[in-house]
This record gives structure tokens, sequence and C-alpha cells, in this order.
């Protein structure tokens, strides 16, 4: 291939930030941007309390809606119960959110795209509600496992079948994420590559072409802000179905 | 009397406004559950669910294997067992 | 289903771009990969904390506020309407109250006016009746002494006629009784 290019992957290599202090204590670009997406939602709820009016204004309006959206998805989804685990939900719910708004950003790292930071978390979900699970039913959360309402000599076929059901929540839960915040930041550098070439490749008339994959990135900017958030409710949403599991076993 | 029909229009906003106050949350609830929103989530869901099960289902076979010795028959008992396990992913997701 | 046949299509779509190249999400070998995420539980366990700690109830408390203001005004609105109707109710109360009692006030009054007037005229007639009856006593007294007074002039006329008439003047005895007789006559009518 002649001209420049873009390396679609490139984007998402990690090097270590904060200049010679990252390096010395393995701090990376991504988590520079987990700092920023920290760093961000304290910031917003700084904006949001500061007059704390009857009448919200525009930043207070914000933290009140996500407050309410989170907590009702958690009374919704868990029970009353829920609201034990509000803070937590909101914790890794805006996490993400914000991580994935900001990661759409030109020089921004979009850290939601790393298997290891996905991973991490869901497998966080997972062994956490599972404890909750052993925590509030002890070795009664083992039925949890077996299907109600079945023959007992089909019970060793399904019983693995749930376990294996089970133990592939983290990894859908993460690859989801991580597959969705990946694909679309590759598509982003795909299409700009496409502009690289066709401007190398066909001179003026090149230029004026890549008119089209341009357009192409504006719409996918779009479906992005839209995937951010819905990738972010999505996780924050199955967090709470596998609490709501682990409370209810059902 | 003349106030009649005044009186009867603020009863019945104290009366709105009142079961406003008490309903907020229910009713913020219910339109949250929107069946576009859940075609949605469903959708985000499908594809990975399926190779996730399989994918656990591979690796438990394997490393059943590599405990007993079996290479390669535990990982093949394991496929269609996956295969099972990620439609009962898709059916809970869609339940 | 046909919602289905969508949710397949968007779940597919991603895993399509995947395969090419060799990403730096799957190069373990580069210790950075594992240590963001030790790092990422530093940076989560801290915001956890100033959520859960600060953020969430503050923001809690506002919500919380608002809706008991909101609970308080409509409690307020709630009071104030049942003191008004219970003011308008008394005010009714009282219009009727004083319409009854106004009218009690011009009833009794009119009875109290027709037995004055009653007993006024029946005064009145008794009084009348009092003076025609005196009337009535003087003029038979007037009549009596006239009679009594006539008498005697009769009996000195009648004498002084018969005198004149026979020459001789009749015994007392006589005379008497004609002329009580004659006068009688006259004045009974």
């Amino acid at each position: 291939m002649a001209g420049p290019t873009i390396n679609a992957l490139e984007q998402f290599s990690l090097t270590p930030g904060l200049g010679g202090l990252g390096k010395a204590i393995d701090f990376s670009n991504s988590n520079e941007a987990m700092l920023a997406a920290a760093a961000i939602i304290t910031l917003i709820f700084g904006a949001g309390l500061k007059a704390r009016a009857l009448v919200p204004g525009r930043a207070q309006a914000l933290v009140e809606l996500l407050y309410e959206f989170v907590r009702n998805m958690c009374v919704d989804t868990i029970g009353e119960e829920g609201l034990r685990f509000f803070p937590l939900v909101f914790t890794i719910f805006a996490f993400i959110l914000i991580g994935n708004l900001i990661g759409l950003f030109p020089y921004f790292f979009a850290f939601t795209s790393h298997i290891a930071v996905t991973l991490a978390l869901a497998l966080f979900v997972f062994l956490f509600s599972t404890g909750v699970g052993f925590y509030t039913h002890g070795f009664k959360f083992f039925t949890f496992f077996v299907p109600s309402g079945v023959p007992g000599w089909l019970l060793p076929l399904l019983v693995p079948i749930e376990i294996i059901s089970y133990l592939s929540r983290p990894v859908s839960l993460s690859v989801r994420l991580f597959a969705n915040m990946t694909a679309g930041h590759v598509m982003w550098e795909v299409f700009a590559g496409f502009m690289l070439l066709l401007t190398a490749s066909f001179g003026i008339f090149g230029a004026f072409a890549s008119v089209v994959p341009l357009g192409l990135n504006v719409a996918l900017a779009a479906l992005e802000l839209l995937v951010a958030g819905l990738q972010a409710y999505v996780f924050a949403i199955l967090t709470c179905l596998y609490l709501h599991d682990a409370v209810h076993m059902h | 009397m003349k106030d009649g029909r005044d009186n009867a229009a603020f009863e019945a906003r104290l009366e709105a406004a009142e079961q406003a106050a008490k309903a907020e949350r229910p009713e913020t609830a219910q339109k949250q559950a929107g069946s576009a929103q859940r075609a949605i989530e469903l959708a985000m869901r499908l594809g990975v669910e399926m190779v996730a099960a399989m994918v656990i289902a591979v690796v438990i076979g394997w490393g059943l294997d590599k405990l007993f010795h079996t290479k390669p028959w535990f990982m093949i008992l394991m496929v269609p067992v996956g295969l099972v396990a990620g439609v009962r992913n898709l059916l809970r997701a869609m339940g | 289903m046909r919602g289905l046949t969508t949710a397949v299509l968007l779940g597919i779509l991603p895993s399509a771009a995947l395969a090419e190249g060799t990403m730096p999400q799957m190069d373990f070998s580069n210790p950075l990969t594992l240590d963001q995420v030790g790092w990422m539980a530093v940076i989560m366990v801290g915001l956890y904390l100033v959520l859960s700690r600060w953020g969430l109830p503050q923001i809690g408390k506002v919500i919380e506020n608002r809706a008991d203001v909101i609970a308080k005004d409509l409690a307020a609105a709630r009071a104030a309407k049942i003191e008004a109707d219970t003011a308008v109710a008394q005010l009714n109360a009282a219009l009727v109250a004083a319409r009854a009692a106004a009218q009690g006030e011009v009833a009794r009054a009119v009875a109290e006016a027709k037995a004055k007037a009653t007993a006024d005229a029946a005064a009145l007639n008794a009084q009348l009746d009092a003076r025609l009856a005196a009337a009535e006593t003087q003029i038979e007294a007037a009549r009596a002494s006239a009679l009594a007074a006539i008498k005697p002039v009769a009996a000195e006329a009648a004498g002084a006629i018969l005198l004149k008439l026979t020459g001789s003047l009749p015994g007392e005895d006589v005379l008497a009784p004609n002329l009580d007789a004659a006068l009688l006559a006259r004045s009974g009518g």
C-alpha cells in the first residue's frame, strides 16, 4: 500500500503516562484517562452540588438525572434491597459512561476498549454478585444451578449447562463492552485511513472524494455517542440483574 | 353558589399535585421499560452471550483434559454443552 | 420477532470488525496491560469512596429535601383549603342564623304592635262605652229632673185652667194622678 496509512490499532497501545513518574510506577496513558474520568465525575458532582437549589440549574439537573436514573435502575431490577448496592452500581456506571465518552475525544485514551480493563470490571461484578449470593443464602446458593421442575435424570446434563451459563457472565459482560468500543474506534481510523489513501492516490479529486468517508465518520460519531451511553447502561443493568439473581436466586 | 366551579377546579388541581408528588418514582420507572429500549438492550447482548458460553465450555473442557490426561475428549464433550448453555443465555436474555 | 433480527444484526456488527492485525489489547507481554488494572482498582476505590461518602448522599439529600418541600407545600395548600372551607361554612351558618334572628325579631315586633293596637282599641272602646253610659245617665237624670221640675208648674197651670173653666179648684188628690199619667204619656214615647 503506497502513501501514508493509519494503523487503526495503534490508538490502543499503552504508553507510560505522567511523564517520567508514570514509567517508574507503571502508570499508563490508560490510567490517565481513568483518572480524568474520575476527576470529571467528581467535578460534575461538585458543580451539581454548588447551588443545591429547589429548582435545579443545569449542572444540578444533570447530576440529579443521573442519580435518579441509576437509583430507579437499582430499585426496579434488584428490588428495594438494591439500594444497598446503589453507590457501587453508580460508580461503575459513571466510570464506564464517562470513560466511553472521553474516549471519543481526540487524544483521549478509550480505556474501555481494553479487554483487561473490561474483564477486570466484569470479574469484579461477577465475584461480587456471587459473594453476595453466598452471603445471603449460604450454601443454599448452589441450588441456583439446579433448575426447578425438571426430572432428576436430566440434572447431570442441566447442571453443567447452568454452571457454564453462569460462568460465561463475566466473559460476555466484558467482551461486549470491549468489542463495541474497540470496533467503533477502529472503524473511525479505517475511514480516516481511506481519506488519506484517496488523497494520496488521486490528488485533488481524491481529496474531494474523501468527503464520503468523512461523512461516514460524522455519522459514526453520532452512533458512537449512542453506543457509549448504551454500553454503560447495559453494563450497569446487567450488574443489577446479576445482583438480583444473587439476592433473589431466580 | 358562585364560587362552586372555581372551588372544584382548585380541588382537582390540588389532588393532581398530590398524586404527582406521591407517584413520581413508579411513573418514571415505567417509562424506562420501553420496548424499543429492551430491543436495543437485547441486541447488545445477543452475539456475545452465545460466544461467551462456548468459550467457557471449551476452556473447562480443556482444563479437565489437562487434569485427567484425556485429551481431547472433555473438550469435544463440552462443545455441545457450551452450545446449549449459549442458547440458555439467549433465552434468559430475552425472557 | 423483527426486534430479534435487528438485535442479531446489531450484535454481529461489532465482532465483524475485530479480525485484523495484532491488537495492543492482547499484548500481555507489555506490563502496562495488566498494571493498568491495578491502577484502575485504586482509582475506582477512590471514586467509590468519593461518591458513596459525599456525592450521592448529598444529591439524595437535595432530592429528598425537594420532595419534603413539595409535600409540605401541598399539605399547607390542603390545610388552607380546609380552613377556607370551614370559614365559608361558618360564614354561611352565621348568615343563616342572623337571617333567622332578624326574622324572629320582625315577627315579634309585628306581634307586639298588633297586641298593643288591639289593647289600645279595647281601651278606647271601654272609655267610649263609659262615656256613653255616663252621658246616658246624665241625660236620664236631666230628664228626670226636668220632669220633676215640670210637675208643679203643670199642676199650677192645670189648677189655674180648671179654675177658669169650672170655677172650682179640684182636690190635690184628684189632680195629681191625672197629671202624672199625662206627663208620662208625653215623655214616654
